[in-house]
């Protein structure tokens, strides 16, 4: 209780100094995030949050252990004189409708210099026309829906792979191992029914069937599901070799630990990030998911390496690792971040001008990316992925070999000694 | 000459008020707000038809909400007609769907017609989320850019206001109309007492459906203008027990079965919901919420009428006070 | 062989179902009360029992009595402090009491243990045995058994106990049973400490098996509605029957038809069996 009343009194003293704040906004780059903080996705909201903290941190001191990371070296953004970015976050709580006044609201009121957001790709839809209207740059850090670049829109950019990308890498991966002897006659996809699932499931169903890979059975279910049993039933009686799982936190563990109750093991898992990203789904399975694949673009990487000393200065902000969907959301931060300093200017329309000229190398970047570089959509034509894999309590880079890390396990352990 | 009431001269200040509003408040963030609650109070007054005056508490109104959001902005995907040609089309549907809906749960009384409404509704939400002609879960947009006036897509709020404004008048209008006829008079003794109404020769039945397919016709036009405003609807928005929920609280809040009670709901939990998310929304503590459910167990606990009822205790002081003197 | 095992998943998910709406349909027989903030009992049994676990380090039959206890003693402050001033009055009060109430329990429960989703440790009772061909998971083995249990326990409480009919006495009729000298404020405290510990147990039992965050509530909150609706309000067998064919439903049709058009089944039987008859399975006319 005195906890709540201290926090109750820092937000009323900072409503008070409001008036103060404006006058030295000046000399300060404002950045609006809306990402739900509350909520059914409050979780992922919360992680990036203070993954975007950690970002504005890392421009606005100088970090020169960081290495080749834009911005990193310097203290505020050198081309505008030091200017340190101030975040103003937003909650949308994940309602679209909300979304939209909120974008008004830190455009017209807190007068912010670019926007960021908003996680679920219904908001995305909202929040990115209010920019459009305003002539705002808006960074979409990770929504998954197709349509939200190729709107026509002139201010939106998306720094994050989409969908088509991951499933091109799935085909990728499928191809190099077929390759290599294994067996992949049929995969299964069991995918989440809301926008995120649907794209996802969507786009890997087109790019097997350009790959010749029949799909065996596709299982879309709800996420808030309380049982399992009956889709991993169901795979049970289609034996896919593969099977890839678009889910979010509380479904993926539960269909690991729906699969080893009803002892069904596929030869391979492939997770698709969200739910086996999370930070509570290695610490609630491992044990019983050895050898699950995961896509990730992020990795934490050797100590003293620069996205070890990333990670390293999240969890002494969270205590938890960084997650790949935060981090995502981080390098579209420190995208938006470089483009605002060479635009040397808060004026969104150079701001605007140099996204359009983005062209950051993969040695610049804390993703696995080929570098960040916007086509005339607003998508990031550079984004790609990684393929990681659970050995022990940590998830190991194994594929594409050339950047791997650890050997590729393959079929998977499970729950097997 | 008749004496002005103090609810008369209030309801004039606030009508002025509104009217003004816009011309006060010329910032969008605000006028958002302005905008978002004449859409509350529209939503909250037509719940209050039947949820209010007839006593029959529903709790799944979203469903004619969405089906009145979706019409616009099918028509718009399909067919490129402007948005707006679809708002006869939601209200026809949802009349249709509070006859399907009444027939069999008006006969019941209690909680039966409550239950049905949520049943209703998520069966509807949860059936749009898998069907890939009115968007799936991904949902539908409006245009991005007005081809011309009749889209109806604004690049300011000010339009919105007014037209939200409008109908807000009818409704009310409407309400007020109702609440003197016969019609009124029908459903305060429903609610009041629905045995002994019958037997008195109510048609109960017949009064009942007729209030359903009045509120479900505004709260369809209701949601039409939520699509029209927003420009995007998915399952969650249009059909999602949030969205009834709000109408429910906003209209018990003020005071339900009162013409000014869903008003002066929304206009008192709209501005605190966003005041509360612009001050502690951003710190993403939760806090916004604590507060809000919080304001409202203390109302239903210390004011169970709504605060319209409070209003009425302040003026009935002030005015014995002013007798004693 | 499938098929059996389809059914006997969900038989079992039925019987939690059947032990938290059990908690519902008390209140909603006893007082013709909706309690909104229902699966926010759920809820916050489930994090009483991580606490258990994480603090005292106990298995499930610590944590169980743990969470029944805790969970009762809430129950009975909520009635004492919120629901015995607004039961009098209007029923859209009461409506807005236990709305404003679940989300009060939720963000609360948000501000102390943040959005994350959290699981329970492993325990002695992980795992699954092997009954010819049938795999059977043993949290919600031993669980759907205690559930089925504990309703009949509750039930036999009401019916065959002096408690039990004094409870009863003052849901039939109030007056009355105050002439007879029970004290209705004192059964109706009971009543909702008995409701809001199912609710906890169940919970607790739900959380050996699966991953939670605060927001939790609202799923099983929508579910025990169609439960308590189906078997009939205010009553307990009623619930467990529903329960129980809610959960059969949910699987087979999830198997047969595919996962996304389980809710659709159960909300459309459910909207035909209202047509048909509103009374529920148990319900008195």
């Amino acid at each position: 209780m005195d906890r709540s009343w201290m926090k109750f009194a820092a937000a009323a003293a900072c409503l008070l100094l409001f008036g103060a704040h404006l006058a030295e906004a000046a000399d300060s780059v404002k950045i609006g995030i809306i990402w739900p903080l509350t909520g059914n996705a409050a979780a992922a909201g919360q992680a990036s949050k203070a993954a975007a903290e950690v970002a504005a941190d890392i421009v606005n001191n100088a970090h020169p252990e960081l290495g080749d990371l834009p911005l990193a070296k310097t203290a505020g953004l050198p081309n505008l004189g030091g200017a340190k970015l101030e975040l103003v976050f937003a909650d949308h709580q994940g309602n679209p409708s909300l979304a939209q006044q909120l974008a008004t609201r830190l455009i017209t009121q807190d007068r912010v210099n670019v926007l960021m957001g908003a996680y679920q790709s219904s908001c995305s839809f909202t929040a990115t026309a209010v920019a459009e209207r305003y002539g705002i740059p808006f960074m979409v850090g990770e929504s998954a829906a197709l349509n939200i670049t190729g709107r026509g829109f002139k201010w939106v950019f998306r720094g994050t792979p989409i969908a088509s990308d991951y499933a091109r890498t799935y085909m990728r991966f499928f191809a190099d191992m077929k390759k290599q002897g294994k067996k992949i006659d049929s995969i299964a996809i069991v995918n989440e029914n809301t926008d995120y699932g649907t794209s996802v499931a969507d786009a890997i169903a087109a790019e097997a069937k350009n790959a010749n890979i029949p799909v065996a059975i596709r299982i879309p279910y709800s996420a808030s599901s309380t049982d399992v049993s009956a889709q991993v039933l169901q795979l049970k009686e289609k034996r896919p070799d593969v099977v890839i799982f678009i889910s979010y936190t509380a479904d993926s563990i539960l269909y690991m630990k729906t699969l080893k109750n009803l002892d069904y093991k596929p030869p391979m898992i492939i997770g698709d990030d969200t739910g086996f990203s999370d930070p509570s789904f290695i610490p609630a399975v491992a044990d019983i998911a050895q050898g699950v694949m995961n896509r990730s673009a992020w990795a934490i990487g050797k100590p003293g390496s620069v996205t070890y000393k990333i990670n390293e200065m999240y969890k002494a902000k969270t205590g938890r690792d960084l997650d790949d969907t935060s981090a995502r959301n981080m390098q579209s931060f420190f995208a938006l971040a470089d483009a605002i300093n060479r635009a040397g200017s808060t004026d969104p329309e150079k701001i605007r001008i140099a996204l359009t000229q983005t062209d950051l190398k993969p040695e610049q970047l804390m993703m696995g990316y080929q570098g960040v570089k916007f086509d005339s959509t607003g998508q990031n034509i550079l984004a790609s992925t990684y393929l990681i894999q659970l050995h022990g309590k940590t998830y190991d880079l194994v594929w594409p070999e050339r950047a791997a890390t650890a050997q590729l396990q393959w079929p998977m352990a499970g729950w097997a000694k | 000459m008749k004496r002005l009431s103090p609810t008369r001269l209030g309801f004039a200040v606030f009508a002025v008020a509104l009217l003004l509003y816009p011309l006060v408040f010329t910032n969008p963030f605000f006028l958002d707000i302005g905008v978002t609650f004449l859409l509350a109070a529209i939503s909250a007054s037509a719940w209050n038809i039947v949820g209010g005056y007839a006593g029959q508490i529903s709790v799944g109104h979203s469903m004619f909400f969405g089906l009145g959001a979706y019409a616009p902005l099918l028509f718009y995907q399909w067919l490129g007609w402007p948005p707006m040609a679809g708002i006869p089309i939601g209200i026809a549907a949802s009349v249709v769907l509070a006859i399907i809906i009444g027939m069999p749960t008006f006969r019941l009384t209690g909680h039966y017609f409550s239950m049905a409404t949520i049943a209703v509704a998520e069966l509807i939400r949860i059936f749009t989320g898998t069907w890939d002609f009115v968007g799936a879960a991904i949902g539908l947009q409006g245009p991005a850019t007005a081809r011309g006036w009749w889209d109806l897509t604004f690049r300011g709020e000010t339009p919105y206001y007014y037209i939200f404004l409008g109908v807000l008048a009818v409704l009310l209008f409407i309400t007020h109309t109702i609440e003197r006829r016969r019609f009124g008079y029908y459903l305060r003794a429903i609610k009041a007492r629905e045995r002994a109404a019958r037997s008195l020769g109510v048609p109960v039945l017949q009064i009942k459906m007729k209030a359903l397919m009045l509120s479900a016709t505004f709260t369809s036009l209701a949601g039409s203008l939520y699509a029209i405003k927003t420009g995007f609807i998915d399952p969650e928005s249009g059909f999602g027990i949030l969205v009834s929920v709000q109408m429910v609280i906003i209209a018990a809040l003020g005071g339900a079965g009162t013409l000014f009670g869903p008003l002066l709901g929304a206009l008192i939990l709209i501005p605190l919901q966003s005041a509360t998310n612009t001050w502690f929304g951003g710190g993403g503590s939760g806090l916004t919420y604590i507060l809000y459910g919080g304001i409202i167990v203390l109302i239903a606990r210390f004011e169970p009428g709504g605060l319209f009822e409070l209003w009425h205790r302040v003026v009935a002081k002030y005015r014995s006070r002013r007798h004693a003197a | 062989m499938l098929l059996v095992q389809v059914l006997v998943g969900g038989l079992l998910l039925g019987a939690i179902y059947a032990l938290f709406s059990s908690g519902l349909t008390l209140i909603w027989g006893m007082m013709n009360f909706i309690n909104f903030a229902h699966g926010e009992f759920v809820m916050l049994g489930m994090y009483a029992a991580l606490l258990v676990v994480v603090w005292l380090g106990g298995g499930p039959a610590v944590f169980g009595v743990v969470v029944a206890l805790f969970l009762f003693f809430m129950g009975v402050a909520v009635y004492a402090s919120l629901i015995r001033h607004v039961l009098r009055g209007p029923m859209l009060a009461q409506i807005l009491s236990t709305f404003g109430l679940a989300l009060l329990l939720r963000y609360t429960a948000f501000w102390i243990f943040s959005a994350n989703f959290v699981s329970l440790p492993e325990t002695w009772l992980s795992g699954s045995i092997d009954v010819g061909g049938i795999w059977l998971p043993i949290p919600q083995l031993i669980a759907g058994l205690l559930a089925i249990t504990l309703t009949i326990v509750l039930h036999l409480l009401l019916t065959r106990t002096t408690v039990g009919s004094r409870l009863l006495a003052v849901a039939e009729d109030r007056n009355a049973a105050m002439l007879m000298g029970i004290r209705p404020d004192r059964m109706q405290a009971l009543a909702w400490g008995l409701s809001a510990s199912a609710a906890g147990i169940a919970g607790a039992l739900m959380a050996t098996a699966y991953p939670w965050s605060p927001s939790v509530g609202e799923t099983f909150g929508l579910i025990a509605f169609v439960v308590v609706a189906l078997g009939g309000f205010g009553s307990v067998p009623g619930a467990m029957y529903a329960g129980l064919i809610i959960g059969l439903i949910q699987s087979v049709s999830a198997f047969w038809l595919g996962p996304i058009y389980k809710d659709i089944v159960v909300y459309a039987l459910f909207a035909v069996l209202l047509w048909l008859r509103p009374q529920g399975l148990m319900g008195r006319a």
